[in-house]
């Protein structure tokens, strides 16, 4: 109990208050602006958090992550140009509500409906991430080896059409994560006698580079073609009925928004479905239930509820894994995870044990980022649509030099910056040859971990081949994995068998006219 | 003559075996301690996800090759890029490599690397903020002077007195 207090009033310390509601603002603000998302805004600013206490540094990039969240949906309903696919079904009918100047509406009903959803998510975390990391506490360095492998498959086909390919690039990225030093011998393996590889990749570099100036990359060879980039019609309308969200209206979409949560908390603490799958399964859901189906996609705030509150629960749901046993379900959680590890924590269930203290501190700024979201986007709504004008010209150099500053950031070295010049070349590569960037990073911050629970299994098990079958819930677990490459395949090949059928189809319907 | 993506995802695979070669080959072999005698050999985990690598590479080669050899046709999707088929990639940024582009912005980016070891963080980062605004388009000089002075001064504060980091380079103002 005591530790509970202490960590609570951890939280509300001034400069944990001032830093969660800076990354609050500041996410948001970056989320609004297309293209740039949650995890790209935690890789460019976790070398920040390096000077910060862990409490500090976690809740300042939690927030950072849930006002990204939002911020996303501003885009969205003005632009209709999400940057991110998790707010593309808000697009669908926040843009016709903007057109008919219900813009600030629909911006309202993305708020309450993420803030809501966000809530109910943080406190079925807090309600059982600490009972189950109790749980996971009883388990060997065999089942954690078996279920980071599971991980690892099911994360595969995360960011990618194809299992094979992200396969690769899991298999890219642990390779890499094991550049350094051995943890056995102390000595260093795959530095190729560069001495500033003797302590391997910094994670800092490594996820600027794929994260955020991979991107860069991307958008502005889009830029390129398209002139100064879009701008939004906002024109919002002056009567109160179009500006505002009265609750009645608001509770008329209540049930849908409490399905939507319980959908992203269900998919959220799944690893590797993500938020878009969350969000599109709400929206699916909600049309097919409501009475008025029709009118979804022409502007209809049940639609922006069913959006909004499944893509919002997932960022606090997708913290149970990481927190109960130290696997990220997604790349927020893998950034996060980087963060916690960069703070000398290793996330999973020790950390209960370990960090008590810190936990609850996190606990208690989780649910705050909850209520600053909500006061910030309440009071700053119009101020934060501003951030979809920022003129491509001046954005763009802005974050990019703000990657390169930041790599540098980390050990105040320029070597990280030709890292991360090479991993943003490398992401650049990835995305354009569709290799999952999120399989390679979840297997780029696993790595050590895996690694280590294999020395463990092997010390332990004095080289026993049939270690695994001593161990049940281990076995399970990599059944399960085989099970899920197996399944992946399978469902590939027969949706490959079948688009190949079609394409015969249509080559012959070519030929004959 | 372009290539199409069934091409250019062939020479990639191969590309990828080369490379798992050579580290199963050469790299892994030379760069990694010798087995001590107890717990799993360093070499292991290395070789195990270059062997993942490499199995998938050649399944896809393969896969790719008996289609060929049967004649059999490929789904659109896999056999065009994105861009060219109608209605666009959606969200997918899958495509064609532009490198006139990657050589305009990663140029400047790896000159600013080397420069600022020589001229200093201040005139390297205006430089490089001139040519970025101009490489990627911008023709309003004085916007492009105005935003490099701003951003290359606001980087400069928050790293030399926000964090107490010296900034890379000769300190000009020390």
């Amino acid at each position: 109990m005591e530790m509970i207090i202490a960590g609570l009033l951890d939280s509300i310390s001034p400069a944990s208050l001032m830093f969660l509601l800076v990354g609050v603002a500041v996410g948001v603000m970056i989320g609004a602006i297309p293209g740039i998302n949650g995890p790209m805004a935690i890789a460019l600013f976790i070398p920040i958090t390096y000077y910060m206490t862990p409490l500090t540094a976690i809740g300042f990039l939690v927030g950072l992550n849930k006002g990204a969240f939002f911020g996303g949906a501003v885009s969205a309903v003005l632009l209709r140009t999400p940057g991110t696919p998790e707010a593309a079904a808000t697009s669908w009918d926040g843009y016709p509500l903007t057109q008919q100047g219900k813009g600030e509406k629909a911006l309202r009903m993305a708020l309450y409906s993420s803030v809501a959803g966000d809530f109910i998510s943080t406190m079925v975390l807090i309600v059982i991430a600490a009972p189950l990391a109790a749980v996971a506490l009883f388990m060997g360095p065999s089942e954690i080896f078996a279920l980071i492998s599971l991980a690892l498959t099911v994360i595969a086909g995360i960011g990618t059409s194809s299992i094979g390919r992200g396969l690769m690039a899991a298999g890219f990225g642990i390779l890499v994560g094991l550049i350094g030093t051995e943890p056995v011998t102390a000595l260093p393996r795959l530095t190729f006698d560069v001495y500033q590889l003797g302590s391997g990749l910094s994670l800092i570099p490594v996820a600027i580079g794929l994260l955020a100036f991979s991107e860069i990359l991307l958008q502005l060879e889009r830029f390129a073609g398209k002139g100064d980039g879009e701008h939004s019609a906002h024109v919002f309308s002056s009567k109160p009925e179009d500006r505002f969200l009265p609750i009645k209206e608001f509770f008329k979409n209540i049930k849908t928004l409490l399905r939507g949560s319980m959908i992203g908390i269900g998919v959220g603490a799944m690893p590797g479905l993500g938020a878009p799958v969350a969000s599109f399964m709400s929206y699916d859901q909600a049309m097919k239930r409501s009475e008025h189906k029709d009118e979804f996609g022409k502007g209809r705030l049940e639609g922006i509820a069913a959006s909004e509150s499944a893509n919002s629960s997932v960022v606090a749901s997708s913290l149970i894994p990481l927190f109960v046993l130290g696997i990220p379900g997604n790349l927020a959680a893998a950034m996060l995870m980087g963060a916690f590890m960069i703070h000398g924590m290793q996330p999973g269930p020790l950390l209960f044990k370990e960090n008590a203290q810190l936990m609850y501190g996190i606990y208690g700024s989780l649910v705050l980022a909850s209520l600053f979201l909500l006061v910030i986007g309440r009071f700053g709504l119009r101020l934060f649509c501003k951030a979809v004008d920022i003129p491509a010209m001046i954005l763009y150099p802005i974050v990019m030099f703000t990657c390169i500053m930041g790599a540098y950031l980390g050990k105040s070295s320029m070597f990280d910056v030709g890292v991360m010049l090479v991993f943003g070349f490398i992401g650049y590569f990835m995305r354009k040859f569709d290799y999952s960037y999120v399989a390679f990073l979840i297997g780029f911050i696993l790595a050590p971990e895996w690694e280590r629970a294999l020395q463990q299994v092997v010390i332990i098990s004095e080289h026993d081949t049939f270690m695994f079958f001593q161990r049940p819930v281990a076995m399970g677990l990599m059944a399960l994995a085989f099970f899920v490459i197996g399944r992946t395949f399978w469902t590939s090949f027969k949706e490959g068998r079948k688009k190949r059928a079609e394409a015969v189809v249509a080559e012959e319907q070519a030929k004959n006219g | 003559m372009q290539v199409t993506r069934i091409k250019r995802d062939s020479i990639a695979y191969l590309l990828i075996v080369g490379f798992c070669i050579l580290m199963l080959a050469w790299a892994i072999p030379i760069y990694t301690p010798a087995y001590p005698g107890y717990g799993a050999s360093a070499a292991l985990v290395p070789i195990v996800a270059v062997s993942v690598m490499l199995f998938m590479a050649c399944l896809s080669l393969m896969f790719i090759g008996v289609s060929s050899y049967l004649k059999k046709p490929m789904p659109v999707e896999e056999r065009e890029f994105p861009e060219d088929l109608e209605g666009g990639g959606g969200f997918t940024q899958v495509g064609r490599i532009n490198l006139p582009h990657l050589a305009r912005i990663m140029i400047p980016c790896v000159l600013l690397v080397v420069a600022i070891e020589y001229i200093g963080y201040v005139l390297a980062s205006f430089a490089f903020l001139m040519i970025l605004q101009y490489a990627i388009g911008s023709r309003k000089w004085l916007q492009s002077i105005v935003v490099s002075i701003i951003l290359t001064a606001v980087l400069y504060i928050v790293m030399r007195y926000g964090f107490g980091v010296p900034v890379p380079g000769p300190q000009i103002f020390e």
